[in-house]
């Protein structure tokens, strides 16, 4: 019987931070994916606390994170001390990696979104420092002409009713003449970032927006400058222009999202991290309150995987790491019933964009102070510990929490499980 | 003074029908809608083109007048209709007499019912129960509702017929007992006009009883809710029918790649389009009969409509019943040329305004015969058209497109697409639809919210519930500057929380998982809720 000293489940945000963590501690850690977890979607900026309970805008996201209500995952392990340890291990760790992140969680940004309005965040990757955006006196929306799903027209007319007055706000479109675009198939923003990591598409890009741009200048585009977690495309084109370049917060594909899974899974694999792709995880072998192995199904056969300690990091509904029908949730790993509504539309509000946390996005597993799971109060397993997305007590869109307590939550699990050695 | 000679009230089939026949006949008409074409029960049904059989034991009449307008529909609005062709199946709990009464019945009404063994039946529908114990081919389709009503008012504007939609009757305006015209109320800029004219038709469906009293009069009208439940998959290749009792639940009509399974029956305010989840359980579990494997399929949304049936008044003077709708003569109540329609199912559209025209043309002394019959909807494109439509669409969408849009729309986004290539743009992968499109009807003058685009293109109705297209389809009306795209937040909140309203009931599984990243996107990475307080 083959043993490892920690398993983690899910190769997302929260696992991919736990196993970085973990491993940087000296454990020998394993992770099971399956799927490629929602970085890709949410992309790679850290948003800790943009919205308290009263839904007003957190100046300093520490200081809402300790008047959040008590069942609230920042609360459950214990506040902003422990936030403000696992938001420096992740500084530490992008530094460490060539790609370090702008901010400190004592401050909220406003980042500017692909619609023109902005979002309180409060990490972000130097390529999307929206402090120097509000700093210029001129920006210059730059959208690619047969890219899909960046409209620089509809950034310019909320920007400009936003921040208009004291600004010049305009539009610019760089021409891509991609050979492939020509017949409609469709060019995202990874296509765009795929050639402007190359030196023609950089010469082309500069050539187009030199003289458009002065000092004063910001330009803000979609995430389209590389693919990697390091910022060459952006001092190349910042040192050739001269200006501010701000990526905004987008829609799928989420390229920052993309260029943060990289950089975690290599810092993972740099600290012996073993990635198991593909291994659907579908139950556990709990034996007098522990948690001796993890049970996999492929296409033919079920295999174990055993040991001391694991972490859960499956994500919500959205991930698979809960499952839901009519009037019932379920964690499918621990097998816990989740309590909720018999019927559905108590599930949510009449509005799904509404001025309130929505019902159904606070359902989750309940946890102790150490994150172990409880099934009907009950903690589950000693060795085991939940985390992100599958957590009850929040609600990341309405709050803007989704990666911060990703985070934390992930730091939080190793530090248990290392105090508990 | 806007002047004509009748004004026909409600954007519905049964409104759009009576508009396009007075507009053969050469009579002016105009007609009024408060919300937009086909918001209402028009499109709140199956989508079914009845064949007749589920009429053919209880109400033979009914039955006759299907099978009679499905073969006319079926040629006249070809572009709208998928003729799919529909099989009866009986379940073992089904009554088997039953079954040879239907039989006869078939036959006596002209509705070809062919039975076929369970062997093909399973070739024909893989997805059928295997416990299913007889079945028949017969001549039923799937019509897409929203097409229908745009192609009937395409052909009545080319007769001189006009329509306004978002356009609210405020008042009928009678003089001596005579009507002569109607006070409206533009919902949009709340300028209030009055149309003269020498006739009204209340087409109100559910509403009737409500426009009838702007006259002082009373019309009962008793709507009654049937819920539908679409399916992100195509279950079925034909319309699936149980051969029984006509009861709730017990119809699967596919489209495109979808399929709608209706309905139910429930007393219900004539605007109240709300849905439960106990109806939806109630329907999936009649459903499994026909499906077994239906509590698998993801559901894409549920919606509901009213049918509006009429009920009895004994007292009731001038009723000209036929057997599926009632048309009200309100000479007999003390106002003359003022007549309300009730009832009515959409496969029977056309024949229902044949028959009220005829009555109207009569008192207006107009001696034209319908005609409606004998024309399409809309003419074919020409083979020239339709090259062109191929060179410029990706793969089937050209004749997608060219179906929903008719001939002069389609040449106008032709053109747009071959001025500028970047129009041919996917905004909708789901439903296929181009950016051209959608900038051509975003700039009609009848489209005011992103959900009016999608009526007409069948933009966000697809597997993503606008979960992407929502984004590309505001960017897109953006664009062009079209005057009612001011406020970018309200327009996607406008289209988003239309889509979460089918969602809402059936919020587990895949639903759950679907809002998720809806909102992932929308609030989270573009934070569409938030207060902003920059600096």
């Amino acid at each position: 019987m083959k043993k490892t000293d920690m398993i983690i489940v899910g190769c997302g945000l929260s696992g991919l931070f736990a196993a970085c963590v973990a491993a940087s501690r000296g454990k020998k850690v394993q992770i099971l994916s399956y799927g490629a977890g929602t970085l890709a979607i949410a992309g790679g900026i850290v948003d800790l606390l943009g919205y308290g309970d009263d839904g007003k805008f957190c100046a300093n996201p520490l200081v809402g994170i300790d008047k959040i209500a008590a069942q609230h995952p920042y609360q459950k392990v214990g506040g902003s001390a422990v936030v403000k340890r696992a938001i420096t291990e992740f500084l530490e760790i992008a530094k460490s990696c060539g790609y370090p992140y702008l901010g400190t969680p004592e401050e909220n940004v406003w980042v500017p979104t692909a619609i023109g309005n902005f979002k309180p965040s409060c990490l972000v990757p130097k390529s999307m420092d929206a402090k120097a955006l509000l700093a210029s006196k001129k920006i210059l929306v730059v959208g690619f002409d047969t890219m899909k799903d960046f409209y620089a027209h509809m950034v310019v007319k909320n920007f400009t009713k936003r921040l208009g007055e004291s600004r010049t706000i305009s539009e610019h479109i760089v021409a891509l003449n991609f050979e492939y675009g020509k017949d409609l198939r469709d060019i995202n923003a990874m296509d765009v970032a795929r050639w402007l990591e190359t030196p023609e598409g950089q010469a082309s890009f500069i050539s187009q927006v030199k003289d458009k741009v002065d000092a004063d200048t910001a330009i803000v585009l979609p995430p389209v400058l590389g693919l990697e977690p390091n910022y060459e495309v952006y001092d190349k084109l910042h040192q050739a222009l001269g200006c501010s370049i701000v990526e905004v917060s987008s829609i799928p594909p989420a390229v920052t999202g993309l260029r943060l899974d990289k950089m975690l899974r290599a810092y993972a694999k740099k600290h012996s991290v073993q990635i198991i792709e593909k291994a659907r995880v579908v139950g556990a072998e709990i034996v007098d309150g522990r948690c001796e192995a993890v049970i996999t199904e492929g296409f033919d056969r079920k295999r174990k995987f055993y040991a001391d300690q694991f972490i859960i990091a499956t994500g919500g509904v959205y991930g698979g790491g809960l499952k839901t029908f009519i009037g019932q949730m379920k964690e499918p790993i621990l097998n816990i019933d989740i309590e909720v509504p018999r019927v559905q539309t108590q599930w949510s509000h009449k509005k799904l964009f509404d001025n309130q946390k929505q019902i159904f996005a606070q359902y989750g597993v309940s946890v102790d102070e150490t994150l172990a799971p409880l099934s009907a109060g009950k903690k589950v397993a000693s060795n085991v510990k939940v985390i992100g997305r599958s957590l009850s007590g929040y609600d990341f869109c309405y709050e803007k929490s989704g990666n911060g307590v990703a985070l934390t939550t992930a730091y939080k699990a190793v530090a248990a499980f290392c105090e508990e050695d | 003074m806007l002047k004509t000679t009748v004004v026909v009230i409600g954007g519905g089939v049964t409104g759009v029908g009576i508009l396009r026949d007075l507009s053969m006949r050469g009579i002016k008409a105009i007609l009024v809608e408060r919300d937009d074409l086909g918001y209402w029960t028009s499109s709140r049904f199956h989508g079914l083109l009845h064949s007749g059989g589920r009429y053919a034991v209880k109400d033979k009449e009914a039955a006759r007048e299907c099978i009679e307008e499905n073969t006319i529909l079926r040629r006249i609005g070809r572009h709208c209709v998928e003729a799919t062709e529909s099989i009866f199946v009986r379940a073992p709990e089904d009554s088997e007499e039953y079954e040879q009464e239907w039989v006869k019945s078939c036959k006596e009404c002209g509705i070809s019912a062919i039975p076929i063994t369970m062997d093909e039946a399973f070739r024909l529908e893989p997805n059928l129960s295997r416990k299913i114990v007889s079945a028949y081919r017969c001549p039923g389709a799937a019509v897409d509702g929203f097409r229908l009503l745009w192609q009937t008012v395409a052909s009545a504007q080319r007769y001189g017929g006009q329509f306004r939609t978002y356009t609210e009757v405020i008042g009928i305006e009678v003089e001596n007992g005579l009507v002569c015209g109607v006070k409206v109320r533009d919902r949009w800029t709340g300028q209030e006009e009055n149309i003269a004219c020498d006739f009204v038709i209340s087409a109100a469906g559910s509403f009737a009883g409500e426009v009838a009293h702007m006259a002082g009069l009373t019309v009962n009208v008793k709507p009654s809710k049937g819920t539908l439940i679409a399916f992100n998959h195509r279950l079925c290749q034909r319309v699936i029918h149980r051969l029984h009792k006509s009861s709730d639940a017990d119809i699967f009509v596919p489209h495109g790649s979808i399929t709608i399974l209706g309905t139910s029956s429930i007393d219900s305010a004539p605007d109240d389009t709300s849905t439960e989840t106990a109806e939806v359980e109630a329907m999936l579990k009649i459903g499994q009969v026909t499906f077994e494997d239906i509590y698998d399929y993801r559901i894409l949304r549920v919606f509901a409509g009213t049918r509006p049936l009429y009920s009895a008044d004994p007292n009731a003077k001038g009723r000209n019943a036929s057997r599926g709708f009632v048309t009200l003569d309100h000479a007999h109540d003390g106002i003359k040329h003022f007549m309300s329609v009730c009832g009515g199912k959409f496969t029977t559209y056309r024949l229902m305004a044949e028959k009220v025209v005829d009555i109207v043309a009569g008192q207006l002394g107009v001696n034209e015969k319908c005609r409606t019959a004998e024309e399409d909807l809309v003419p074919d494109p020409t083979p020239e058209l339709m090259g062109r439509a191929k060179r410029l669409f990706p793969s089937y969408g050209a004749e997608l497109a060219a179906s929903r849009l008719g001939n002069e729309k389609l040449e106008r986004v032709l053109e747009r697409m071959e001025k500028s290539p970047e129009e041919k743009e996917l905004v909708c992968e789901c439903e296929n639809v181009t950016l051209a499109e959608v900038e051509e009807i975003a700039s009609e003058p009848t489209s005011h919210t992103v959900s009016d685009i999608r009526r007409r293109t069948r933009l966000g109705m697809g597997t993503c519930q606008g979960t992407f297209c929502a984004y590309r389809s505001v960017g897109a009306v953006d664009r062009k500057g079209v005057p009612w795209a001011k406020d970018t937040v309200e327009l996607f909140k406008e289209f988003l929380e239309t889509r979460w309203k089918g969602i809402r009931p059936v919020l587990w599984g895949n639903m759950l998982r679907d809002t998720e990243l809806t909102r992932a996107i929308y609030d989270a990475a573009l934070n569409l809720t938030g207060v902003e307080e920059i600096k």
